[in-house]
Parts: C-alpha cells; sequence; structure tokens
C-alpha cells in the first residue's frame, strides 16, 4: 500500500513535468511512422479480416453439415465432422479474443456468440416445446440459449459422446438455427472489418491519427492492440482458468462438453502470439518489428514469455475440468506463465509503443 | 513521521526526473490540481475501448482482489433456475448480465430499427406516489417494464419507438436534424392503465461514481438556487428520494433523474428490476403479485457480499484522463463553453469529501462537469413522469467526463437519456428549458467555434 502510493506520487511528479515537454522533445528518430503505419494495415489485413474469414468461413461450413444432418437423418460420420468444424471454428474465434475491440465487442457480437453458461433449464423447455427454430426466432432469445455453447452441448452431448442416434429431429432443428445464427453473426463481423464495407473499421483503425473517426492518433490504435493482448491474457489467467481452479469447481469450466478448454486457451495466447508477430497465414509488418528496430532484449523477452506461456499449457495434459484436480502443480504453472506474459506486455511493451508512435 | 520523509523525498525526486525530462524545464505549478486529470489521483491513461474499465490506479492488493470479485460478478450472465452455476434470472428481465447494457462499462444505446430494447429501460408509473413518496407502480407491472421472460414466463409488454425527424438551422444556415422519438407499449400481457406514465432510460456509463458519490452533500447544496435567487434563469435543484438501507430520504446522485441516493441501492436496484435478481436491498421479485410469480420464497440470488463486491467494483472505476487538453481549439472551445452558460450545470471542478476510512476516494480534485442537481429541460426532452421530487421536465446534469471516448468504447454517439441525439451537437440542441438560453447561444456560434466547442467537448 505505502510503496505503491509512493510510486504513484513519483509516477504523477514525473507525469506533471512531462506534460510539460514541448513535442517536438520527441526526437523523431524514435517515431517510424511509416513502419507504424504498415504494422497497424498488416493488423487489419492479416490477422483481424483474415482471422474474422476463417471464423465466418467454418461456421457456414458447420450450417451447411447441420443442415445435411437435417435432410436425410444424422449419421455419426456427419456428427463428427459437426464436431471437427466446431473446434476449428472455435480456433479462429479463440484467436480473435486477442483483440476484442471495435465491432465485436460494440455491436455486441461476442455475447451473442458466446455466452456461458448455457442456460440448460430454459434450453430443455425450448426443446420440448413446440416454436418453430427460425433464424429469427433464434436471434431474439437470449444470450445463454444461443452461440458456441448451446451448439457444443448439442452436438458433443454431456459427456462428449453423443451419438447420432441420439439427436432427435427437435435437437437438429434448433441446431440448424444455432448454426444459421452464428453463421449470420460472424458473417457481419467479417463484413465489419472489411475495407469496401460502409462504417467499416478497417478504415476506422488503418486510418488512425489520419482522419480516423475512433483513434485520433496512431498512438491510440497501439495502445489499443496492446491493451486488448493483456486483456486476453488477464481473462485467460485469472478468469477462464484461475476463477474454475481456486474454486475447485469443474462446473464453471467453459467448453466442457467438447473437453476444448486448453485447446481454447492455447488458441488465446496464439492469437496474442499472431498479433505481435503481424502474422497468421502469411507473415508480414507486426509489432515484433517495431520492437525490434529498437530493443532486441524485449523483443526476445516478450517471444520467450509467449513460448514459456503456450508450452505451460501443453503442460496439462488431462481435460481441464480433470486438470484442477489432478496437475494442480501445472494448471498453477500455466496462471503463472500468462500472468508473467500479461505483466511483461503491460510493463515494457505498453510503454514501448507509447514511445513510438504519436 | 518516517513515511511522511519517504513521501516527500519521492516527490522531490520526482520533480527532478521531470525535471530533466524535458530540455527547457518549466516550473511545476504551484495548484493542487490538474485539468488533464479528471479523476484526481483516480485518473487513467487508457484512452481505447477499455478506457472506461479500469482499476483504481492505487488500491491495496486486497482491495483490488475485491474490485475483481465484483468485476467478475459484473460480467456473470444470469440463467433460469434451477441450475448449478448463475441461476435466479427473472422470471421477467431487461438482461442478462450486468455488462450487457453497460456494454464495457459504457453507455447504451437504442436499438435499431426492428430491434427490440436491450440497453435502454423503461420506467413505468400512474399519476399519485408510493408510500416513500417515489414514483406510483402500475398494477400488474410495478415501477419498470419487462420485455422479456424465461421460457413460459410472458414479458410484460414489447416496445416500439418510433422517429420523426425534424430539420432545424443554425444562424450561418447550416442544418441539423433532431429525430422526435414516439413509445408505445405493444403486446401487453395484461390490460395497461390509460393513464400510464413511461420514462424510457439509457444504460449510463458506470466509471468515476465512486468519486460522485463522495463529493460532500454541503457542496452539491451550495449549488443548488431552487427558486433561482441569482435571476440566472437556472435553478439546480436537489432530489431528495428513498434511501432503502436509511429507511429515510437521502440526497439522491444516480440515474437519469438523481432518484437513487447510493451505489448500493443503484447496483441493487439493477439487480433486481432489471435481471430479477433478489438481494438484501431488494428481497422481493420485480414479478411479486404478478402472473409471471413463481411464488418460491427464495433465499437471496446475490449474496451480500457479491452484492457489496459489485459496488466496490463501481466505486473503484477509475476516470479516463483528458486527451488535447491544452490544443488551441479545445481551449477557445471550453471557453465557448463557459460563455455559454454551459458550465453553470456542467460544473467542472468539484472536491471530494474527506474520507478517511476509504483514502482513495478522499479529497480528490475531480472534473466530472455536473453538478449532480435535477434541471428542467423544457418540453421537449421531458417524459412527463415525476420521480421523487424531479418533475416531469427535470432531468440530473449529466457528468461529461470521458464523454468523448463513447466512440471508441461502445460504437456510437447516441446521448442523452433515451438515446435519441445521435452526436455531440445534437445532444447540445435538444437542450430546452433552463437550458435554452446556451441553445440559443450556440446557434448562434459560427461554424468555427461550434466546431472549437465540439472539440473541447470531445477532449473530456
Amino acid at each position: 500500500m505505502k510503496t505503491k502510493y509512493i510510486k504513484f506520487l513519483f509516477a504523477s511528479a514525473a507525469l506533471l513535468g512531462f506534460a510539460g515537454c514541448d513535442d517536438d522533445n520527441e526526437g523523431g528518430s524514435l517515431v517510424d511512422e511509416t513502419l507504424n503505419t504498415e504494422v497497424l494495415d498488416n493488423f487489419s489485413a492479416t490477422i483481424a479480416q483474415s482471422v474474422y474469414n476463417d471464423l465466418a468461413s467454418k461456421t457456414s461450413t458447420l450450417y451447411d453439415q447441420v443442415l445435411a444432418m437435417e435432410t436425410d437423418g444424422a449419421t455419426d460420420v456427419e456428427l463428427n465432422a459437426c464436431r471437427t468444424t466446431w473446434k476449428q471454428a472455435r480456433e479462429s474465434w479463440e484467436q480473435s479474443e486477442a483483440f476484442l475491440f471495435g465491432p465485436v465487442s460494440t455491436d455486441n457480437i461476442d455475447p451473442r456468440i458466446d455466452t456461458w453458461p448455457v442456460n440448460f433449464t430454459d434450453l430443455d423447455a425450448q426443446l420440448d416445446g413446440t416454436a418453430e427454430f427460425t433464424e429469427a426466432y433464434i436471434d431474439n432469445l437470449e444470450d445463454a440459449l444461443k452461440g458456441f455453447h448451446p451448439i457444443e452441448y448439442l452436438i458433443f452431448g454431456q459427456d462428449g459422446q453423443k451419438a447420432a442416434a441420439e439427436l432427435l429431429p427437435r435437437d437438429i432443428e434448433y441446431l440448424k438455427g444455432l448454426s444459421q445464427n452464428l453463421k449470420v453473426l460472424t458473417s457481419d463481423l467479417k463484413v465489419s472489418w472489411q475495407p469496401a464495407s460502409s462504417g467499416s473499421y478497417h478504415l476506422a483503425f488503418t486510418e488512425a491519427g489520419n482522419g480516423s473517426s475512433v483513434y485520433p492518433t496512431q498512438l491510440s490504435a497501439f495502445e489499443e492492440l496492446v491493451n486488448a493482448m493483456m486483456g486476453i491474457c488477464d481473462e485467460v489467467a485469472n478468469g477462464k482458468i484461475d476463477e474454475v481452479f481456486i474454486a475447485q469447481d469443474a462446473s464453471l469450466e467453459e467448453s466442457p462438453f467438447s473437453q476444448n478448454s486448453m485447446i481454447d486457451f492455447t488458441n488465446n495466447i496464439k492469437g496474442v502470439q499472431n498479433v505481435y508477430l503481424g502474422k497468421y497465414t502469411s507473415d508480414g509488418k507486426g509489432l515484433e518489428d517495431l520492437v525490434r528496430q529498437y530493443n532486441l532484449q524485449l523483443d526476445n523477452e516478450i517471444k520467450l514469455k509467449i513460448s514459456n506461456a503456450i508450452a505451460a499449457l501443453g503442460n496439462v495434459t488431462d481435460p481441464f475440468g480433470e486438470a484442477i484436480f489432478s496437475q494442480p502443480i501445472q494448471v498453477q504453472n500455466v496462471v503463472d506463465a500468462i500472468n508473467e506474459l500479461k505483466d511483461t506486455l503491460e510493463e515494457q511493451l505498453l510503454p514501448f509503443v507509447q514511445q513510438h508512435s504519436k | 513521521m518516517k513515511e511522511k520523509v519517504i513521501i516527500r523525498v519521492s516527490i522531490l525526486l520526482g520533480a527532478l526526473v521531470s525535471i530533466y525530462s524535458c530540455i527547457e524545464p518549466e516550473p511545476l505549478e504551484e495548484s493542487d490540481y490538474n485539468e488533464w486529470l479528471s479523476g484526481g489521483s483516480q485518473t487513467v491513461f487508457d484512452n481505447g475501448a477499455g478506457a472506461f474499465s479500469s482499476i483504481f490506479p492505487n488500491l491495496a492488493e486486497t482491495r483490488e482482489e475485491v474490485h475483481e470479485v465484483g468485476d467478475l460478478a459484473f460480467e456473470q450472465t444470469f440463467i433460469t433456475a434451477p441450475s448449478p452455476i448463475n441461476p435466479g434470472l427473472g422470471p421477467i428481465f431487461n438482461n442478462v448480465s450486468c455488462t450487457s447494457c453497460h456494454i464495457n462499462d459504457g453507455r447504451g444505446k437504442p436499438p435499431a430499427d426492428g430491434e427490440q430494447i436491450s440497453s435502454l429501460l423503461i420506467r413505468l408509473s400512474i399519476p399519485g406516489t408510493d408510500l416513500h413518496g417515489g414514483p406510483n407502480p402500475v398494477p400488474g407491472f410495478g415501477g419498470q417494464l419487462q420485455q422479456r421472460g424465461i421460457f413460459g414466463s410472458s414479458p410484460e409488454a414489447l416496445m416500439k419507438i418510433e422517429y420523426v425527424e425534424q430539420q432545424h438551422q443554425f444562424a450561418d444556415g447550416e442544418t441539423y436534424t433532431l429525430r422526435y422519438p414516439t413509445y408505445t407499449l405493444e403486446s401487453p400481457y395484461t390490460t395497461l392503465p390509460g393513464d400510464l406514465m413511461m420514462s424510457p432510460r439509457i444504460a449510463p456509463p458506470v466509471f468515476g461514481l465512486g468519486l460522485l458519490e463522495a463529493i460532500d452533500e454541503v457542496d452539491i447544496l451550495a449549488l443548488a438556487d431552487v427558486d433561482d435567487t441569482n435571476g440566472d434563469g437556472i435553478s439546480g435543484k436537489p432530489n431528495y428520494a428513498w434511501n432503502v438501507a436509511k429507511g429515510n430520504k437521502t440526497l439522491g446522485r444516480f440515474g437519469w433523474k438523481a432518484a437513487n441516493p447510493s451505489l448500493l441501492q443503484q447496483s441493487a436496484g439493477a439487480y433486481n428490476e432489471d435481471i430479477g435478481i433478489t438481494s438484501f436491498i431488494f428481497p422481493s421479485e420485480s414479478s411479486h403479485g404478478q402472473s409471471q410469480y413463481d411464488g418460491l420464497a427464495d433465499e437471496y440470488e446475490v449474496s451480500d457480499s457479491i452484492l457489496h463486491a459489485v459496488e466496490f467494483y463501481i466505486r473503484t472505476l477509475a476516470v479516463p484522463a483528458r486527451r488535447n487538453a491544452d490544443h488551441e481549439d479545445v481551449l477557445a472551445g471550453k471557453k465557448i463553453f463557459v460563455d455559454a452558460k454551459c458550465a453553470v450545470c456542467h460544473v467542472p471542478r468539484l472536491r471530494t469529501k474527506t474520507d478517511v476510512s476509504f483514502p482513495e476516494i478522499s479529497n480528490q480534485v475531480i472534473f466530472p462537469y455536473t453538478d449532480m442537481l435535477v434541471h428542467d429541460m423544457g418540453p421537449d426532452l421531458a417524459d412527463n413522469r415525476p420521480d421523487f421530487d424531479a418533475n416531469g421536465q427535470e432531468w440530473r446534469t449529466s457528468p461529461l467526463w470521458g464523454i468523448g471516448l463513447t466512440r471508441v468504447v461502445n460504437g456510437h454517439q447516441n446521448f442523452l437519456h433515451d438515446g435519441r441525439a445521435r452526436t455531440l451537437t445534437e445532444a447540445i440542441m435538444w437542450h430546452g428549458g433552463e437550458a435554452a438560453q446556451s441553445k440559443e447561444f450556440v446557434i448562434t456560434l459560427s461554424k468555427a467555434d461550434r466546431d472549437a466547442l465540439i472539440k473541447f467537448l470531445e477532449s473530456l
């Protein structure tokens, strides 16, 4: 407490001094505007647009696969194909959680596709009822009745072992409405970042400091990127994992039916890695290039922290709901490694981009 | 004693560092506040999507934990009971979690065409007052519309909003358009009374509220001028509202009409009316006495400690610092803001009271741009529904801090109590009643001056 207060006074005194500085004191050589612009452009083109494209494409495939089950009855092969596609869509979505800003947040798409827990009481009642599960009907339901997790529950079953024969016609009807709604929402998300769309977030982001209505400076866009990376680290380590781990309560686990939680967490961190490297299916200018230009040691440290976190995640070999009991040391290591990454981003990368963009 | 020395030394060190960080050092000013720091020492420097979501920068670690518990609860999605986790939703409700209205701890917006309301709620009453002098609840509907129900429970009614656009003109000939809303309840589950009164309310941002709660009541009352004795046409009025925990009427501070006296009651009220979650403050279901009521005498659906943690979370959300406060256009806009008498109600600077039990919010100079009082805003903005001492034309002066970050946090610029304004300019031009003179002043401004005024608001 005392130390913190003292640190704060120190910081505010320094801040007052900083506010008194003229802009031209920040030497031009510290800000490479050309590279900064490239990094922002590449984030939108190579990461955001590509990841959202993949997400939309996978959910579209999932919808088609559900339609096929509706047409001629579900087979185990078809149901398995749905599960695989669900996991692929999930991979894109979890990687995109490293940049939860813009339309995914302001258009309220995140809670509509990824709310946990599922409202099982009402879900069962819906299935027992007589409503027609049109896409519009599903869209109007509350968040805990739609999106990834009700789909997961229906295609994996409570224990992840559901057989196609257990899928009732009404289940498939509901699945159809759910997957169509997921397809529509993820398609909206994809479109929202495309350069040609009206009100495109690509323009809002890449024209930061150059006419953007959202980001008055490139600095604010860089802060947005780093804050989002920190945000997902915090969410994974201290929310998704630690909340369940501390409570020792597997019923709090997200994605329990598919036993996909550890993969989800890993994809969150891979999402952070994508943003840092500016690399997804292709490699372009990323924060990495900016950091390397001025501070190789920091670049090494960030990469080390990312790989430590991913390695720690890999050391948890049991499904997450079991690992909180069977592998407590490994789970604690994950929490610690991700928090270390978060701290490095917060204490070093954030000040770095504040120094090297304006 | 030793502490003091350490602190003094660290200030000196800080000052020293700051001097060396400039090539041409300027002397530190002899002031105890800094206009860039809207939230005093509880100011943060995030101007992105998370700008309203930062914790106080100087909370002790144990208190940070409480904030985080509250944060998780704020995000928690409630579902239908029975359930091992998060049970208790409804049976009738507006939304499923705190954050689904206060997205990113920020501001809601009215529904798009064809959508049902989500982050906008409708207060209801009939003429008369309740036992405590508050709005008189509507038989069968209570004090608030719940437009959703869990499976098998009828929503009370659905809301239809229609807008009529009308064009207006500045003195220089440039036009602007305002959209005038009408609100109609559709498909009510039972008969609505003919003398129904409705008040639409957008979910407001929730940061900085701990500081507003900590302003000394005396300082707020000093700004009041109920009978306009100074003859400036502006008569701020305190709204005294029922304080459930205290069992008497106390100064209202929160909500669009300042009809809520504390963050605890505000949080408990939102749990109860908006989500259908009972607590020790409001132990009775919002559906009590209606056909949707499940008749189960449950325990409190949110525990005392979680409710307190959510209150603490909201109380300790920091205020984003200003941007570009020294830009010449911003400074010009600030002068216009003062000349137009905006600052008479949107009071820039206030001080929180000394509170030794809560040092983080004690004795802070803050820049919230509100007087915490209600004012007559004219017939166009009126909801014509009294709420304790606030009449049907009176609204509380909204704090303006952070307003320039609404777009990056929430992706829109919908302002005022029902989000009818689509830009800051529209929000200004809706002002009437006591604020009519300010609006008239703005009408006569040149384009450049209008732009400067907006630029100033964007810097808050």
